[in-house]
């Protein structure tokens, strides 16, 4: 039975932090696209929509790879943004962060707007006839109405989040102890004839943290549908 | 209907004699120079068609043990040939040498960097993995011998192989490269040879080869490894900057 | 209050016209479903937005071609058909929600008077999910009343609740509006709820106003053309028991129905469909009230004629055709008897 060096430990410390850091930066987009999509009319509503969900169609390598194009220093946002200020994203954990939260980011939208809809527009609009303005509405009624779908999506996001590898490698390399998630050891290990015993380990510590955060979305799903 | 079916049965019996495919698991760093031996071969032997796959020796030998197809395996160091002897997956009669290598380091060209020890000084460095890429474990062996490997921790990109250790050196992603020497004609441009590794350090690099177990059956596969022994093909090796001795 | 509105919009089918001023304290809008009251009061909240027009409250211009003030600034409140209480506040948060974003030189609504009215001071901390129908319904007044607002805009707020509490609710609607003098537009379906209601009603239909009258008025315009002709409300005190029936005090006169009540003070719904006129005393009737009355006046309604009589001092109208007016010579100033059975009285719920 083989025991985590220390270097595993850094894996799933890296895995934990890219992913909450990735959830925590996407909650206000988050929390804005699904805003927008649910309460605003305009026009290019529906590019939006494509935009937000294409991630979720997509093949992680591919978003991977089109995030390089954009970041990287021959990149758009690279070369006019980016080098200039001496920001450097690529194979940093800050790319893996980046990776990561356009991966997840439709599953956040997607539940935060579940979590929109079950709100009775007739109680958004009483509270606009009692004195409130669209932002003092957002923070007294929609926010704490929407909650149980942001805590919702932000499960998901963040279970999603731990297993993200196809635009993580791409974007953020295999770097132990900088960029080497849990998925990245796997790999690593699994590709090597006698790594396999690591390899299960990894896999069920990932596992067991994933079971851990679906069976709290799930908890919180129930809640929802409950209350109305 | 007759006529499709005698047709089909006619070219189905006239093949050629020495119709066979043949399967080849080589290192990374072999993909040119057995491209180019493949080729020259089934020209000279036409029903040889091959299908070839490279990547870190490590990641092939573990496809190979769990039932890859592969007539032939050669491996960039002796460990991973070890490895499938020890399980009975190659034909230990058949082991040879094919070729030998040097480690070197490539990076982009605006560096200062003199020798060995200065790679301390910089931010990136890619390695193939060191679990399964042999050139990963030289290179990490020659940390090791040098006392540099605490020095060099978080600064490693591990790649899958050298191939993908060159493309990031290429592009950019790192500061530099550990490949072999003759990955090193394969750059384009933007980065070059800075420095060899020292051979004191680490091992010397070897290709040792062998017919597999379903290889061994194949008379086809026996005779094309004898012809990766012949002076034709150490011609070709070393056009490729491979050291035959 | 002075509400002066000028509107048009158009969707779908739909196309609402709309020129008038409105200046009573208790204004009613009746009409049926679809008529486009709805829009009227989401357009005056500043919940829907015209195509075109002007509205201006007390001088004040909350909407024209180039303003549109948002409903937050407009302090006008809304009571709905349903309560639409804050799931996630308790009963004191939800009343407290509009009080505290009223500015505070603008609060004159006493909390503590209002929750004594509505009678909700046992559910202030509660939650609003164990409120039954009634009492969201209260809350949902309460709040409304206490941010404060210059004019209460009310649409269909009884039509989801049962007989009892409707009646129940319409007492708290008009002490509620009495005690902190705020002017309000009733809106209802119901001629009923109206005459409890409001002093001045607007008749809307298809989107446009067809009328402008007292509920009493309207009521009368409609005798012809209602199911159950004109709905007299008698006033009646205290009953007693006489024999097996019971008498009641109307006024001066003296009523005797089937149903009995506890009540000092109730109200009976009598339709004109259920009261028959003699021209002579009859000797022997099975209706137990026959009433002496002189006949105040005529007026027709579609193929009916209404008689409004008076009777003791009370007012009562009955509908006959023509055919009987002219037989039996029924004019102004003329003597008929009324005659009504014990069981055609309706108490309306307290």
């Amino acid at each position: 039975m083989p025991s985590f060096s220390s270097a595993e430990y850094a894996a799933i410390l890296l895995s934990l932090k890219v992913a909450s850091t990735a959830t925590l930066v996407s909650l206000p987009f988050g929390f804005g696209a699904a805003y927008l999509m649910t309460y605003c009319r305009f026009r290019g509503k529906i590019a939006l929509d494509v935009a937000v969900n294409l991630p979720l169609t997509l093949p992680p390598v591919v978003i991977g790879y089109l995030l390089l194009i954009l970041l990287g220093q021959k990149g758009f946002i690279g070369r006019h943004l980016l080098e200039p200020l001496g920001i450097r994203l690529i194979f940093t954990w800050k790319a893996a962060v980046i990776a990561t939260a356009v991966v997840g980011f439709p599953l956040l939208v997607r539940s935060i707007r579940i979590g929109m809809e079950t709100i009775d527009p007739m109680i958004i609009k009483a509270s606009r006839t009692l004195g409130a303005g669209w932002l003092d509405a957002m923070f007294s009624v929609i926010i704490p109405l929407s909650l149980r779908g942001v805590l919702a999506g932000s499960a998901l996001m963040f279970a999603r989040a731990l297993g993200e590898f196809g635009a993580t490698i791409i974007v953020a390399g295999n770097i132990p102890g900088v960029t080497q998630t849990i998925p990245l050891a796997i790999y690593d290990y699994a590709s090597s004839p006698d790594g396999d015993a690591m390899a299960m380990l990894l896999c069920l510590v990932s596992v067991v943290i994933s079971v851990l955060v679906l069976l709290f979305h799930e908890y919180l799903s129930r809640r929802m549908i409950r209350v109305d | 209907m007759r006529t499709i079916i005698s047709l089909f049965l006619v070219m189905l019996f006239a093949l050629p004699v020495q119709a066979a495919e043949l399967s080849i698991s080589a290192a990374a760093s072999l993909k040119e120079v057995i491209n180019e031996l493949s080729v020259s071969y089934a020209g000279k032997n036409p029903g040889v068609t091959f299908t070839k796959i490279y990547g870190g020796s490590g990641q092939l030998a573990k496809q190979v043990e769990q039932g890859a197809p592969a007539d032939i395996f050669i491996s960039a160091n002796y460990e991973w040939m070890e490895y499938l002897k020890t399980r009975g997956v190659v034909d230990v009669k058949s082991v040879d040498t094919f070729a030998y290598n040097v480690l070197v380091f490539a990076g982009r060209t605006e560096q200062k960097i003199g020798g060995f020890r200065d790679v301390v000084r910089l931010a990136r460095i890619a390695i193939g993995s060191p679990k399964s890429v042999p050139a990963g474990e030289y290179a990490m062996e020659a940390f090791r011998k040098a006392g540099l490997d605490k020095q060099l921790e978080k600064k490693l990109v591990i790649a899958k192989d050298v191939r993908e250790c060159l493309m990031y050196a290429e592009r950019g992603e790192v500061d530099g490269a550990f490949v072999y020497k003759t990955d090193a004609l394969q750059l384009a441009g933007n980065s070059k040879i800075l420095f060899t590794v020292p051979q004191d350090l680490y091992p010397r690099v070897s290709y040792p080869m062998a017919l597999t177990a379903s290889g061994a059956k194949k008379p086809e596969a026996a005779a094309f490894l004898a012809f990766l022994k012949t002076s034709e093909a150490k011609a070709v090796l070393m056009k490729h900057g491979f050291q035959v001795r | 209050m002075e509400l002066r509105i000028v509107l048009q919009k158009r969707f779908g089918s739909f196309d609402l016209d709309m020129d008038v001023a409105i200046s009573h304290f208790r204004t009613g809008v009746f009409g049926p479903s679809g008529s486009g009251k709805s829009t009227l009061v989401s357009m005056i909240a500043g919940l829907e937005r015209p195509d075109n027009g002007l509205i201006q409250l007390n001088g004040e211009t909350l909407f024209d071609g180039s303003l549109d003030m948002p409903p937050d600034k407009r302090r006008i409140g809304i009571i709905f058909q349903h309560p639409h209480l804050f799931p996630h506040l308790s009963t004191q948060g939800n009343l407290l929600y509009g009080l505290n974003r009223c500015p505070a030189d603008l609060r004159r609504v006493d909390f503590d008077t209002l929750v004594e009215v509505l009678q909700i001071g046992h559910l202030l901390k509660r939650g609003v999910n164990h409120l039954s129908g009634g009492e969201k319904q209260r809350v949902a007044i309460g709040r409304a009343v206490l941010s404060n607002p210059r004019l209460l805009l009310m649409d269909e707020p009884l039509s989801a609740l049962d007989d009892t509490l409707r009646f129940q609710i319409i007492g708290y609607l008009k002490s509620v509006c009495e005690t902190f003098s705020i002017p309000f537009i009733f809106i209802s379906h119901s001629l009923l709820e109206m005459r409890l209601m409001a002093d001045q009603v607007l008749n809307v239909a298809g989107g446009r106003i067809i009328g402008s009258s007292s509920a009493e008025e309207l009521a009368r315009q409609r005798l012809g053309s209602s199911q159950v002709g004109y709905i007299n409300l008698l006033e009646l005190g205290r009953s007693c028991e006489a024999g097996t029936l019971y008498a009641y005090p109307w006024g001066a006169a003296r009523l005797l129905l089937s149903a009995g009540s506890d009540r000092d003070n109730s109200i009976a719904e009598l339709s004109s469909k259920d009261i028959i006129l003699f021209k002579q005393h009859p000797e022997a009737i099975s209706a137990r009230n026959l009433l002496q009355c002189t006949v105040r006046s005529l007026f027709s309604s579609g193929r009916k004629i209404g008689v409004e009589l008076e009777c003791s001092g009370n007012t009562l109208i009955s509908e006959v055709v023509q055919d009987a007016v002219t037989e039996l010579g029924i004019a102004p100033g003329g003597t008929v008897y009324a005659a009504v059975k014990a069981s055609a009285f309706r108490m309306l719920p307290g």
